[in-house]
């Protein structure tokens, strides 16, 4: 194979042939330039390969006819194979992307084009101190140099702070250089072999600050922002990529001279550099400088891995640190490289992307990436890095790293979420199919099928885990059919999944069946709903499968990772199904941010978990392992967002009003489950291995409150949806209750209630959906009297309201009855209690949603209302049909529900045909039924025999204490319906916790916006930071 | 040598000095040419071992003995390679000062932070 | 044939508690009148009121769920008196009991109610839906109380079972829960209040602001199911305080001279208070009666 010298030698030639090439054609030297760049590319590529095929083991290679440490030596081994492949590949792309640009200006740039390439190169290589001293300044002064490339005040300006920052950098490199020569009487780094201890220490820690101060970390880099903002996208993205990841790879060659303390300090300045500049990127409105500070937060992220990472077996740190580079290396390369395209400096301007579907799909590709989702490979390597830091108990840099990253999720989505959904007109200046487009793509898909080699090769993900990211792109290739077909199809790829789920993989568990029926059968049903889009819907069903298969994952799921994978792919399906919504830009940002604060706080809570023993699914497997009471704390929190418990609710009605009309009601009844059964998973493994401290009796009590807080708001919307969405909390907080309970009656009624909610849930949200695509508004009070035009979802409404509120002798009673029974049995008789409350409470926004939108009078544009499309119809009286044979006969589901729970407890209620007892009471569902048919029916002849003649009579015909009402608005009591009660509520009524978030929102703002004023674009200014850089950090490591 | 690697720091901590108190351009730019002095002459007086030759393999020079004869060549060698780059970096900078004030007509390092926060 | 045997003693005593619930308004009625220092109508007049309305020939129907509304109401009223015993021992009055739990009743009781609402809901008046949204804050307010005065008993008894309750408190005075667990009773005397919506609790029917609210556009024989379900349902509630409270009743005189006793309790403090507002009779719910209620929670559990 070729001698990596080449890489130093080519460039050096063509920087000398280059300008004789110049002077025959311009296309001549832009020929031979790619054909540097590309033969770099092959050369490492070569390698690459070799070392893949072949445990080559690490080669040496000399120079001027000595071997080291006579002479200067290069090592190359697969790391350094790997990191040059990266770059160089990348410095090809990014030459290819400059082109036009190299066509218009001066040769210079493409020589020190390539000399950036070549100082990046030999840096990486060498293993001579004083040479790297040599590449690392060439590095710098051609990248300083071509910033030039783009001649304005701004470029020039910071140009000149990034001069000034990077030679005193190179003062320090350098010095430290020679002292380390002059200690310990070697250059060669495989040759110096003492101790730097004592005062010896200053001139590895000389050499390592010059290293820090050029990977641009906290507060030092003030400069590097500025270049950032100022300059061509393409030399943005060599900086950001080519530069840092040369100098990240120098500092991982010095660290075996550093001392552990110092190493110590110099991760936690990796870990705080990524937590500030995310910080500070939240206040940020240009997006190259948000770029900026996402890249350089990126690079502190590297410098930590590396550092915190050292200890770990090869393998599993390329993982991390491999996967934070290429992470960063794709995401950030493709972000500059459209931010080039799109010529716009105001992040809220980037919505002209629309304009260019394909590069649209490409920006989410590299947001999603960059915020670490799957299957990218920073997914894999945060999760990878975490479970590593909590092995070395370093709860610290976790806690900087994951709270970093929130922020950055932050800006990001908003940045996402503006892009995509901002208001864009047609006219507006539009990016044409070009070249560098392709490139971005082939950048973009790069970066995907990466993240699916990961998945697929390193864990062996099998088939039906990949089936949600198969689903989304296959269906985005038939996605020019009309939804009609698309939906019919993927009504049968379900019923197909949920067969093969069912027979094939043989479910371990009843439980599973039990939320196989919620997740599959549940989505199945309201799949029927979405069959009423006329439009194509593009996007739209991918979307849904891949939530819909996720949650079928998630059941399946026989590991951590597994289970982690699944929910993250089901965050970003229901994330972009949301974002579908026509206002729900707030809503999804929302959504998106507790999600992934939850999915943190699993993630850690997972890496406390000790190791599963054996392949069979969580739900078994959980069983065997004692949880430690963090990781049940952490775990169980981050379910309980997803479901929307109190205290971290405000997404969800947010997200719940803001969704397409059908999309709601997948994420109410089905969603919401899937919170509920990570939640339960939890409480399974601590039924036979109970923390010291009773933790769920505490979940309880949160769940109670949940439930009567969740009633208390559902009663004062005006939104039909977001009445519902509350009550969804409410219920769900019942259902937390329940299995905090950890009895059998207790997961009995949650079963029971979970089912139960799914069912009633899903038929309101459709019967609003189709009010609302009937009467187009989703405030209650612009409504009523639709009865008498929608009679159907009249009663769908009425039957499932009675199956909420838990009247008999609908199934909802089976719910109240279980759980009361359940609680004071339990002895949790005060919850039994706010519970009934709740309960009570919950009538007022069910008699609210019922009358303010069906009774009452009807609004003069209503009267051609019609009833809802048929599409809606069915899948309503699906689950009204479900509803009623469970009332009737209740044992049905008791029975097998009691099975489910006894495999944890013991069972203590007792079912003897149709009746139910428990240790205080008993029910029979079905003798209820009859004897309220009976009284119903008595009455009902009655009238009908006895009334004499009806008069029908006309809207208004009523008495008004003597006067004719004017209009329905004044007549129709629906705005504001309990004001009273908000009145007698007094000061509990405020919204303190939405108070909660927005001050905690507005005060991370603050902060951000008080630390970067510390980069005050004065030069001086930074090269102060360095100096106090320089000074507290030393002494920090004393 | 330790007086001239005294010099040699004395020099720097000027060039540092003038770098960060000096508000004109130029004046930063001598800054930084003076500390990278101080630096180039540490790195000599550092190689400087009293009492010895010039590293140079002659016959005045007993060939077998020459480690314990000669002062320490590589930072000799050194030091011309990090005076190149110095000059490089200077005129870099030099050039920077001059496009900016080109445009702007100031060379005062206060009137170039458009760009900040 | 067992099922039959069991409706007719069913029929009987609906019928019973009916016309004894339509006697105990007479007889209120003509306390109020006393207080109010007039002679006030003769005790029979609520059933002679019932034949008039019935005998209506028309009636003003504003649509199904308004036809509805009367039957649902009804049905509330007989189910939850079918679903409890009423008689200790007496096969007759023993009813549907074994369909259900205290649980059972509490929830019944919010079927008629939920009906009605429904039904005035779409009579289109909008004093309807005030009374209605009264009526359901101020039922989640007094429930409140009820309800932990109804678990302070179920921990006491061990059972939720009325039947049990009963049993246990038979054999003479002291064993009644009135003695045994004051503080539940009291909370739940105080939530009867609110359930018998007389003053100063009678915010739905409010004759001088939202004259008789929910039941305004009723009429013929809509109204006349309501009245005879508003007896109806008034002894049930009587029977179900009785049962879990004053140990119930053996025989039918002793049942009617307890339940008497207790509607009494409630018609004196409404002859003697003006009403409250709503916010003010919320307010009153979840203050003292809840605490009441919570003691007697603590107090049977953990003391």
């Amino acid at each position: 194979m070729v001698n990596p010298l080449y890489l130093i030698i080519i460039s050096l030639m063509a920087g000398f042939v280059l300008p004789l090439l110049d002077r025959v054609n311009r296309k001549l030297s832009l020929a031979t330039f790619i054909g540097v760049l590309l033969a770099n590319t092959v050369i490492t590529g070569f390698w690459m390969h070799g070392f893949i095929q072949a445990d080559l083991g690490t080669l040496s290679f000399s120079t001027a006819g000595f071997t080291a440490p006579l002479s200067i030596n290069f090592q190359l081994g697969i790391l350094e194979a790997f990191v040059l492949l990266a770059i160089n590949l990348i410095g090809l792309l990014t030459g290819i992307y400059l082109l036009k640009k190299f066509n218009e200006s001066p040769l210079a740039g493409m020589i020190l084009f390539i000399m950036v390439v070549m100082g990046a190169n030999g840096l990486i290589l060498t293993r001579d101190l004083f040479n790297a001293f040599v590449f690392m300044e060439i590095l710098s002064i051609s990248t300083i140099a071509i910033i030039t490339l783009k001649r304005t005040n701004e470029s020039l300006s910071s140009g000149f702070k990034y001069m000034l920052a990077s030679g005193i950098a190179s003062i320090f490199f350098l010095l430290g250089v020679v002292f380390i020569y002059f200690f310990s009487g070697s250059l060669n780094l495989d040759f110096i072999n003492i101790n730097f201890t004592d005062y010896r220490l200053i001139a590895v820690y000389m050499v390592a600050i010059a290293l820090l101060i050029e990977l641009k970390m906290f507060p030092v880099n003030g400069w590097a922002l500025d270049v950032y903002e100022s300059t061509d996208a393409g030399v943005a993205t060599i900086i950001s990529v080519i530069n840092s990841t040369a100098i990240a790879f120098m500092f991982y060659k010095i660290m075996p001279l550093l001392p552990s303390n110092f190493l110590y300090i110099f991760g936690i300045i990796g870990a705080l550099t990524y937590l500030m500049s995310n910080l500070m990127g939240l206040k940020q409105e240009n997006a190259r400088r948000l770029l900026g500070y996402s890249s350089i937060g990126q690079m502190g992220l590297l410098l930590a891995s590396i550092i915190f990472t050292a200890g770990l077996e090869p393998v599993l740190r390329i993982m991390i640190v491999g996967g934070f580079f290429l992470n960063h290396l794709i995401a950030k390369t493709g972000l500059f490289w459209i931010s080039g395209l799109i010529k716009k400096e105001k992040l809220k301007d980037w919505r002209v992307i629309r304009s260019n579907k394909s590069l649209m799909i490409m920006f989410g590709i590299f947001i999603f990436a960059l915020s670490g989702f799957p299957p990218f490979a920073g997914f894999w390597a945060k999760w990878e890095f975490v479970k590593s830091l909590l092995a070395g108990q370093n709860i610290l840099i976790i806690a900087l790293i994951l709270l970093g990253s929130l922020f950055e999720v932050i800006y990001m989505f908003r940045w996402f979420i503006q892009t995509v959904k901002g208001e864009y007109k047609e006219d507006e200046l539009s990016i044409m199919p070009s070249g560098k487009v392709i490139l971005t793509t082939l950048l973009g898909t790069l970066g995907f099928g990466l993240g699916i080699l990961i998945m697929k090769n390193y864990y062996g993900f099998n088939f039906l885990f990949t089936l949600p990211i198969l689903s989304l792109l296959f269906i985005y290739l038939i996605d020019f059919l009309p939804a009609k077909i698309k939906g019919i199809m993927s009504l049968g790829g379900l019923a197909y999944y949920g067969y093969y789920l069912y027979t094939l993989v043989q479910f371990e568990n009843p439980i599973q069946i039990l939320f196989g029926v919620i997740f599959l059968v549940g989505s199945g049903v309201n799949l029927i709903s979405t069959l009423n889009r006329s439009e194509i819907s593009k996007g739209f069903y991918g979307l849904l499968m891949m939530m819909i298969f996720s949650f079928g994952s998630l059941l399946i799921a026989r590991s951590y990772l597994e289970f982690f994978l699944s929910w993250e792919l089901m965050t970003i399906a229901s994330f972009l199904l949301i974002l579908r919504g026509k206002n729900a830009q707030k809503a999804s940002l929302m959504y998106m941010i507790f999600s992934i604060a939850g999915a943190y706080l699993m993630m850690v809570g997972f890496g406390f978990a000790p190791e599963l023993i054996g392949s069979s699914a969580l739900i078994t497997g959980l069983t065997y392992v004692q949880l430690p009471l963090i990781s049940i704390i952490l775990l169980a929190l981050g379910f309980m967002i997803k479901s929307g418990v109190l205290g971290v609710h405000v997404w969800l009605p947010e997200a719940h009003a803001e969704a397409e009309a059908d999309v709601s009601s997948f994420i109410s009844a089905i969603l919401l489950k899937a919170g509920i059964w990570g939640f339960l998973l939890v409480a399974i493994s601590v039924v036979w291995n109970a923390p010291q401290f009773d933790v769920y009796y505490w979940m309880g009590w949160l769940g109670v409150f949940t439930a009567l807080v969740g009633a208390f708001l559902a009663s004062f919307q005006e939104d039909a949806k977001r009445l519902l969405a509350y009550s969804s909390m409410s219920q769900v907080g019942y259902i937390i209750a329940a299995i905090s309970m950890l009895s059998h009656l207790g997961w009995v009624s949650a079963f029971y209630l979970s089912l139960n909610h799914m069912m009633f849930k899903s038929a309101l949200f459709i019967a609003i959906a189709g009010v609302y695509y009937r009467t187009h508004t989703r405030n209650m009070y612009e409504m009523g009297g639709l009865i008498k035009k929608m009679p159907l979802s009249f009663i769908s409404v009425l039957i499932s309201i009675i199956a909420v509120s838990g009247v008999p002798p609908l199934s909802g009673f089976g719910s109240k009855w279980l759980m009361y029974s359940s609680f004071i049995e339990r002895g949790w008789y005060l919850q039994a209690a706010v519970l009934f409350f709740a309960s009570a409470v919950s009538f007022l926004y069910l008699y609210r949603l019922i009358h303010t939108i069906f009774l009452g009078q009807a609004k003069y544009e209503h009267k051609d209302v019609k009833e809802a499309p048929v599409w809606f119809i069915i899948p309503q009286y699906i689950f009204i049909g479900a509803i009623m044979v469970l009332s009737t006969f209740p044992n049905l589901l008791i029975k097998p529900l009691s099975a489910m729970a006894s495999q944890y407890f013991n069972s203590n209620i007792v079912i003897d045909g149709y009746n139910v007892y428990s240790s205080y009471g008993h029910w029979n569902g079905n003798l209820i039924m009859l004897v309220t048919m009976g009284v119903f029916i008595v009455p009902l002849f009655f009238l009908i025999l006895f009334i004499g003649k009806i008069t029908k009579v006309k809207q208004f015909n009523i008495v008004y204490a003597a006067e004719r009402p004017e209009s329905p608005q004044t007549t129709h009591v629906a705005h504001n319906m309990y004001a009273h009660y908000r009145k007698a509520l007094g000061g509990w009524g405020k919204p303190r916790i939405w108070d909660f978030w927005h001050g905690s929102a507005e005060w991370a703002h603050t902060m951000g916006d008080f630390f970067r004023r510390i980069y005050s674009g004065n030069g001086q200014t930074y090269l102060l930071h360095i100096i106090l850089f320089f000074v507290v950090v030393f002494f920090l490591g004393v | 040598m330790i007086e001239t690697l005294i010099l040699g720091f004395i020099l720097l901590l000027i060039g540092l000095y003038a770098m960060l108190s000096q508000k004109n351009i130029i004046k930063i730019i001598l800054g930084f040419s003076i500390a990278d002095t101080g630096v180039h002459i540490i790195i000599v007086s550092l190689g400087y071992l009293k009492g010895r030759r010039a590293p140079i393999l002659d016959s005045a020079v007993d060939i077998a003995n020459s480690v314990k004869e000669v002062v320490d060549p590589i930072p000799s060698a050194l030091v011309l390679t990090a005076i190149v780059i110095g000059l490089a970096t200077t005129a870099l900078m030099l050039v920077f000062a001059a496009e900016l004030h080109k445009r702007k007509a100031s060379f005062s390092i206060d009137d170039y932070k458009e760009l900040k926060w | 044939m067992d099922i039959f045997i069991k409706i007719i003693y069913a029929a009987i005593s609906i019928l019973v508690a009916t016309l004894y619930g339509l006697i105990l308004i007479g007889i209120v009625h003509k306390i109020y009148a006393r207080v109010h220092r007039r002679i006030g109508p003769p005790v029979w007049q609520p059933i002679l009121d019932i034949i008039q309305t019935h005998g209506r020939k028309v009636a003003t129907s504003h649509g199904i769920m308004f036809f509805l509304g009367p039957v649902f109401r009804m049905a509330g009223g007989m189910g939850t008196y079918l679903f409890m015993p009423v008689i200790f021992g007496s096969v007759v009055f023993s009813n549907y009991s074994m369909a259900g739990d205290l649980l059972l009743v509490m929830y019944f009781i919010f079927f008629g109610q939920l009906g009605m609402a429904l039904g005035a809901g779409e009579g289109g008046h909008p004093y309807s839906p005030l009374g209605i949204a009264r009526g359901l804050s101020q039922m989640s307010t007094f429930e409140l109380p009820f309800s932990l005065a109804v678990i302070s008993i179920a921990i006491q008894y061990q059972t939720l079972n009325i039947t049990t309750i009963v049993a246990a408190q038979q054999g003479g005075m002291l064993n009644w829960t009135l003695f045994t667990n004051p503080l539940a009773v009291i909370a739940a005397m105080i939530s009867l209040l609110g359930m018998n919506m007389h003053s100063p609790f009678s915010l739905v029917l409010a004759p001088q602001e939202i004259p008789i609210g929910p039941p305004i556009e009723m009429n013929g024989s809509f109204l006349g199911i309501l009245q005879t379900n508003r007896a109806l349902f008034a002894s049930a509630k009587l029977v179900l305080f009785m049962n879990l409270f004053f140990g119930g009743a053996t025989n039918l005189p002793i049942m009617m001279l307890k339940t008497f006793s207790i509607y009494m309790f409630s018609v004196f403090i409404g002859a003697a208070f003006p009403r409250f507002r709503p916010e003010q009779s919320f307010r009153f719910f979840l203050r003292i009666p809840t605490l009441i209620g919570i003691l007697s929670v603590i107090v049977i559990a953990y003391l």
